[in-house]
């Protein structure tokens, strides 16, 4: 009982020790091709500036559709488009501010 | 019509030196303004043509750069150094106009346009069509030497100036052409002054002679007042007569100076135009002590009979004319008309005449001021209306 309810403690603890962006984006593109960093790159490429950038990111995500996406016809031909996102407004927001904080390029030149 | 110029009419009138110089301040004026427009377009024109020829070598620099954006965009962020090039600086913003990375020397971007001057430096704002790294905007910036602006100047400063020389010239011209009607109504004026003043002489004379003459001791006491009314209009003709006859004929002549008892000659005078005076009542308050001055006496008189007549024309009836004379100074004051104080500056102008109701020609003291201009002696007037005039003549 108790070996059950310290692996529970630890179970629950892990899970909220994750950020958003965590929970919600890396668990499913770990297993993509493509890292999420070069997909930001292509976000980049496609909307320029932040506010931009999030809000394609989250009208794909909400609405996800093969002629907005910003990836190649091959890879979608081969991974297919994601299923649209259920993620609560809050949450999604959260996640997309992460992204982007991440990968921003802002003083990452030199 | 043409008409012979007379040497009087040669120098300018006041109130045409004030036209004058109204007419060439607003010429210049314009000159200078039209000057500055035209040097502002040549400016702008010139700054456009070298920002034409630098868009050429501006736009390959932006190409490359953008070439190299491209390579650092699918190497990032393996590679996070931003491509560096001798030739020129350059800085990248996003659509929001963020700067994303910049080694800009001035960071005063205009983004809405295309080539610009910035504080010695020159910009090229290239718009990506694909935003690599983010970027919406590129910015090349090169180093403006100054050179262009320095032959623009020289140019403007040169060019400017000889334009403005052949305005004035065409200026002069043109006040001369604005001038000529005024002129020559005056050189015809002088000329019919001058042919009717040659008639004016002998019945002048003499009606004058023949007043001397005649035997008042024998004349009953209303011929006898007859008689002073002629005096007194041949008089004033006689008067008009010499100021006109000095006017045109005399001033010409050769000046026989000479040391005059000013006293005498006031006293002679005043005497002269008793008569006058007394046909309105005006008395004469004299208050003379011993001057001289050195002059031609005709040109002296001419001085006194026109103070003193213009005194009595444009006197009261009843009033006082108070003639002061000290060592160096001689003061003629009437109690009349007055003048109003914007048009004294106009009293000595040939021809003006500020009362109509008065007769004259109105050349009076333009002839006095003629020769205390001649003999340095200076002229000061002091009128207030419906008070009187005050003249001081000071040597």
């Amino acid at each position: 009982m108790v070996k059950k309810t310290v692996l529970f403690v630890i179970l629950v603890t892990g899970l909220f020790s994750q950020d958003a962006y965590e929970r919600n984006c890396v668990e499913c593109h770990k297993d993509l091709p493509t890292t999420l960093q070069q997909m930001f790159k292509e976000y980049l490429q496609m909307y320029s500036g932040e506010e931009n950038v999030k809000a394609g990111l989250k009208h794909y995500l909400r609405y996800p559709s093969k002629s907005i996406s910003v990836m190649s016809e091959l890879f979608i031909n081969s991974y297919g488009i994601k299923k649209k996102s259920t993620l609560s407004e809050q949450e999604l927001n959260e996640s997309i501010n992460i992204y982007w904080d991440k990968f921003k390029v802002f003083d990452k030149l030199k | 019509m043409l008409v012979s110029k007379n040497k009087a009419t040669n120098s300018l009138l006041k109130s045409e030196k004030k036209s004058l110089l109204r007419f060439l301040t607003l010429y210049v004026a314009m000159v200078i303004f039209m000057i500055t427009l035209l040097s502002l377009f040549y400016y702008q024109n010139q700054e456009k043509l070298m920002l034409s020829d630098q868009r050429a070598s501006l736009a390959k620099y932006a190409y490359i750069q953008t070439k190299r954006l491209k390579v650092l965009h699918y190497f990032f962020d393996e590679r996070t150094t931003y491509p560096r090039d001798p030739r020129f600086r350059s800085a990248i913003y996003d659509i929001e106009l963020m700067k994303i990375f910049s080694l800009l020397g001035d960071e005063s971007i205009r983004f809405d346009e295309e080539i610009y001057i910035t504080n010695k430096h020159i910009h090229f704002v290239k718009t990506l069509d694909t935003y690599y790294l983010g970027t919406k905007y590129l910015i090349i910036e090169v180093e403006d030497d100054g050179v262009w602006r320095e032959e623009i100047w020289k140019h403007i400063l040169v060019y400017g100036f000889i334009a403005f020389l052949l305005f004035m010239l065409f200026g002069l011209f043109l006040a001369k052409l604005f001038l000529r009607p005024m002129r020559n109504s005056i050189m015809l004026l002088d000329r019919f002054i001058k042919d009717t003043t040659h008639e004016l002489n002998t019945p002048l004379s003499a009606i004058l002679a023949n007043i001397e003459m005649m035997d008042t001791d024998v004349m009953v006491e209303k011929n006898k007042k007859k008689l002073n009314r002629i005096n007194i209009a041949a008089k004033t003709v006689s008067t008009l007569y010499k100021d006109l006859t000095y006017l045109t004929l005399e001033q010409e002549s050769e000046n026989e100076d000479e040391e005059i008892a000013v006293k005498s000659v006031l006293e002679n005078r005043v005497e002269y135009f008793d008569i006058l005076a007394k046909s309105k009542n005006i008395t004469f308050v004299l208050s003379l002590q011993h001057a001289t001055i050195f002059m031609d006496k005709r040109k002296f008189i001419r001085v006194i009979d026109n103070l003193i007549s213009n005194a009595i024309k444009y006197n009261k009836r009843g009033g006082v004319i108070e003639i002061v004379l000290n060592e160096s100074s001689l003061t003629v004051s009437d109690t009349g008309i007055g003048i109003a104080e914007d048009k004294i500056p106009f009293i000595f102008d040939r021809y003006m005449r500020f009362n109509q109701s008065e007769g004259g020609f109105g050349v009076g003291l333009s002839i006095v001021k003629k020769i205390v201009d001649e003999y340095n002696i200076q002229i000061e007037v002091e009128s207030k209306e419906g008070k009187g005039t005050k003249m001081v003549l000071i040597w």
